[in-house]
C-alpha cells in the first residue's frame, strides 16, 4: 500500500501544533530524502533530510564502533533549544526542534506517542 | 551558452588545469567511509550529487515530462561525459513504471575491483538531481546493476514519488 504523504504531514503538524515548545518535525528515510516535513521557515527541507539521516546513521556506529549497544535516540542540547532524532523502524527517521523551554520528559513522551501513530502509517 | 561555461568559466589551476585524478577522489570516499561509517558517507555523498545535479540541470535550462527523459541522455552527457566533467558516460535512459538510467566508467565504480560490493552515490545523486530538476519529480533511486558484478553497465533505477 502506498504510504499517504498528506496523513503524515498531518500528524506532523498536528505535533508541532499541539505540542508545547515544539518548533517543527521532519520525517525523512534513511537514505536521507524528506518523506513529510513541518520545519520552521528558513531551513532547507532537503538538507535538514540528509543531515537527519546521516546523523542518526553516525550516532548508530558510535554506539556500534564504541560498544555502546543499539542507539533510541540521538540528542542534541544547543543554547536556543533541542534537536531530538529517533529511528522511526527501518523506513523513516524522525526529526523534532524544540526550544529551551521545553521539559524533556513531556517532549520524550509526545515522541513516542507520535512514533507509534508513524509507524502505524509506515507499516 | 557553450558547454564549457556550464562546466566554469575560467580554469581554477592555472597549471595543473581543473581534472584531478580518480585516486585522490576514491581516497576522499574512502577516507569519508572510514570516519563516519559506509551509510552516512553515502548520504553525505548522495546529497552533493543531487544539489550538483540540479545545478547542472538548471544551468542547463533542461525541462523534459518523465517521458521524454530518453532524448536526454545526449545533453547530460555534453556536461558530465567525456567533453564535461567525466563524471561518466550515460548511454540510455529508459522510462517505463520507473525511470532506468545505464552508464559506464563511472567515478563511483572506477579502480574497485571485480566482484566489490561499492556501490553507486555521488555518480547515483548527480543523475538523480538533474532528472529531479528536469521534471519537477521527486525520485528515490537505487542502483540495480553494477559493472563490478557483472554488468555492462552501472544501472540506477529511480522510482517516482511525486
Amino acid at each position: 500500500m502506498a504510504i499517504s504523504t498528506e496523513k503524515l504531514s498531518s500528524i506532523l503538524q498536528n505535533f508541532v501544533t499541539s505540542t508545547n515548545d515544539v518548533e517543527g518535525a521532519a520525517l525523512v528515510t534513511p537514505d536521507g530524502l524528506p518523506l513529510a516535513a513541518s520545519i520552521p521557515g528558513g531551513m532547507d527541507e532537503e538538507r535538514v533530510s540528509a543531515m537527519s539521516a546521516a546523523m542518526l546513521s553516525l550516532g548508530e556506529r558510535i554506539g556500534s564502533e564504541l560498544a555502546r549497544g543499539s542507539v533510541d535516540r540521538i540528542f542534541v542540547e544547543g543554547e536556543k533549544g533541542y534537536g531530538v532524532l529517533t529511528s522511526c523502524g527501518e523506513d523513516a527517521v524522525f526529526l523534532v526542534l524544540a526550544n529551551q523551554s521545553a521539559k524533556q520528559g513531556l517532549l520524550m513522551l509526545e515522541i513516542k506517542r507520535t512514533l507509534s501513530e508513524l509507524k502505524l502509517l509506515l507499516a | 551558452m557553450t558547454t564549457s561555461t556550464l562546466i566554469n568559466t575560467a580554469p581554477v589551476r592555472p597549471e595543473l588545469g581543473d581534472f584531478s585524478s580518480i585516486i585522490c577522489f576514491r581516497a576522499v570516499v574512502i577516507g569519508i567511509e572510514d570516519a563516519l561509517g559506509e551509510k552516512a558517507a553515502a548520504i553525505a555523498l548522495i546529497s552533493a550529487g543531487r544539489a550538483r545535479g540540479r545545478q547542472i540541470a538548471e544551468q542547463l535550462g533542461l525541462k523534459s515530462s518523465v517521458a521524454d527523459l530518453t532524448a536526454i541522455a545526449a545533453s547530460l552527457n555534453l556536461i558530465l561525459g567525456k567533453e564535461g566533467t567525466r563524471l561518466c558516460i550515460i548511454d540510455e535512459i529508459t522510462v517505463d513504471s520507473t525511470i532506468r538510467v545505464s552508464c559506464r566508467e563511472t567515478i563511483c565504480s572506477s579502480a574497485e575491483l571485480q566482484g566489490s560490493s561499492r556501490k553507486l552515490t555521488y555518480t547515483l545523486g548527480a543523475i538523480q538531481g538533474a532528472l529531479e530538476q528536469m521534471t519537477g519529480c521527486r525520485l528515490r533511486g537505487k542502483q540495480i546493476e553494477s559493472v563490478l558484478r557483472g554488468s555492462t553497465h552501472d544501472v540506477v533505477e529511480f522510482e517516482i514519488l511525486t
